[in-house]
């Protein structure tokens, strides 16, 4: 059973020179419990598509659906970890939390019961009253996905949400969004990853959406059927990288110009 | 054991030991560097805290876990803090800062009496301070209140266990958006008998 959607899209963006198309009949779906993660080269417009998963954007053509629902504004049951966390510097981590909640309106002591449930399912118990500037990268980011959970969303996306932190605490916290997904008790359902990293994709995903190079279209979509905990150095793993790593090499050949209209010499 | 305070971030020292898990336990030391494409000295420092805390053994060149360590690895995300906690209330820095917390009848210390404490136990470098912070934080040891610059006891013994339908004191998040936080006040009150860093 599908949960998301997405369904010929295509997204262009205006400019003075005529449209630029960002991605092209693009169509796959999120499976309920699926760990789904999104590679292509940088510029194949997987943030946007996040985006417009999220409602944040419209397709220019095609749709998208959420549990049957056509997307059309910001859609409910889903929340967004980013790059670079997006906290505000002036809150706390527990007000970052918050901060969410209290714009969706809720009652006070719902938003404290939830933000106290986020902040110590993600290992923040203790930092409450820290400011942002004054904590790792690694425990800025759990900031960011205690404050997406705490929303209790059916779809948690994640925009490159490992690339900012340096390797070892990347590999800490993938472990523990890992963690979090396979805990029934805990949203979310399901997990859409945008990574330009393709081990991190065949680490964590259950399948993997390959683009291609701007204009994005879907090169395949690769299943990870290895059991986890993933050995990087085994030979099934290094197989997928391969394939992956191939996939957008070869198949995505660029079709359109360059976007700075420089020239080119690769005629 | 070469250092007496962590110059790595609690996440890093976690990383690490999933790192080793994803290598069964037990992996040479430039080998696990070289998974991540990092040099030796890159992992060093989560390397050196883990074997402090006792979570690994390293002996010629190759790293191990205890069975502290696995046990921290196969555990949740809450409960690593737990074991992280234990192990830190064992060195001679977080014991000292404690000891200082109890025995200070304010039961606050100030930046420069953390300073100075610190600097008993440890030749400090830049940012140690903040790192050591933030460690007891993530122990739940101790807090710090970025508003008066204190270092004050933590609100542990405040929270249910489960996280279930208990709110806690955090009067700054009931307030509502517009008034920023409430100063260390709040903090007193729920403190239990006895000191909530205490011995269990």
């Amino acid at each position: 059973m599908a949960i998301i959607r997405v369904d010929h899209v295509d997204k262009s963006f205006p400019t003075r020179h005529g449209s630029i198309s960002i991605m092209q009949d693009i169509t796959f779906e999120v499976k309920d419990a699926d760990f789904l993660a999104i590679v292509g080269p940088s510029g194949c417009g997987k943030s946007t598509l996040l985006r417009l998963i999220q409602g944040l954007d419209r397709p220019t053509a095609g749709s998208i659906a959420f549990r049957d629902q056509r997307v059309d504004g910001v859609a409910k049951g889903m929340a967004m970890v980013f790059q670079n966390f997006a906290l505000f510097p002036w809150l706390t981590v527990s007000e970052n939390v918050a901060f969410g909640l209290e714009a969706l309106g809720w009652e006070p002591e719902r938003i404290a019961s939830h933000v106290e449930r986020y902040v110590n399912v993600t290992g923040l118990e203790g930092f409450e009253e820290a400011y942002p500037r004054e904590i790792s990268g690694g425990m800025r980011q759990r900031v960011g996905l205690a404050r997406a959970l705490a929303v209790e969303p059916a779809v948690l996306l994640m925009d490159e949400p490992f690339s900012a932190l340096d390797a070892l605490t990347a590999e800490g916290l993938r472990e523990e969004v890992l963690q979090l997904w396979r805990d029934p008790n805990l949203p979310p359902e399901a997990v859409v990853l945008v990574t330009h990293n393709i081990e991190e994709a065949i680490q964590l995903a259950d399948r993997v959406v390959v683009l291609s190079r701007r204009p994005g279209h879907v090169l395949a979509e690769v299943p990870v059927a290895l059991p986890r905990p993933r050995d990087r150095k085994s030979a099934p793993f290094y197989d997928l990288t391969d394939r992956v790593y191939s996939l957008i090499t070869e198949g995505g050949a660029p079709t359109a110009p360059p976007l700075g209209g420089g020239a080119s010499s690769a005629g | 054991m070469a250092t007496t305070y962590p110059k790595c971030s609690p996440t890093e020292m976690l990383g690490l030991l999933v790192l080793l898990n994803d290598h069964k336990g037990a992996e040479d030391v430039a080998l696990l560097a070289d998974d991540l494409d990092l040099e030796i000295d890159e992992i060093f420092p989560a390397l050196e805290y883990a074997e402090l805390l006792q979570f690994v053994k390293v002996t010629d060149g190759r790293a191990t876990f205890t069975d502290l360590g696995r046990k921290l690895v196969a555990a949740s995300i809450r409960e690593r803090k737990t074991f992280v906690r234990e192990q830190l209330k064992k060195t001679p820095l977080f014991r000292t800062i404690l000891r200082a917390l109890d025995a200070n009848p304010e039961h606050r210390l100030t930046e420069e009496e953390f300073g100075h404490i610190i600097s008993f136990t440890t030749a400090k470098a830049d940012g140690a301070e903040q790192n050591i912070v933030n460690w007891g934080r993530y122990a739940d040891l101790f807090r710090y209140d970025a508003d008066t610059h204190m270092i004050c006891p933590a609100r542990r013994s405040t929270y249910a266990k489960g996280g279930g339908g208990r709110s806690p004191p955090s009067s700054a998040l009931a307030g509502g958006a517009a008034p920023p936080k409430e100063p260390a006040g709040s903090g007193e009150a729920p403190r239990g008998p006895g000191n909530a860093t205490a011995t269990a």
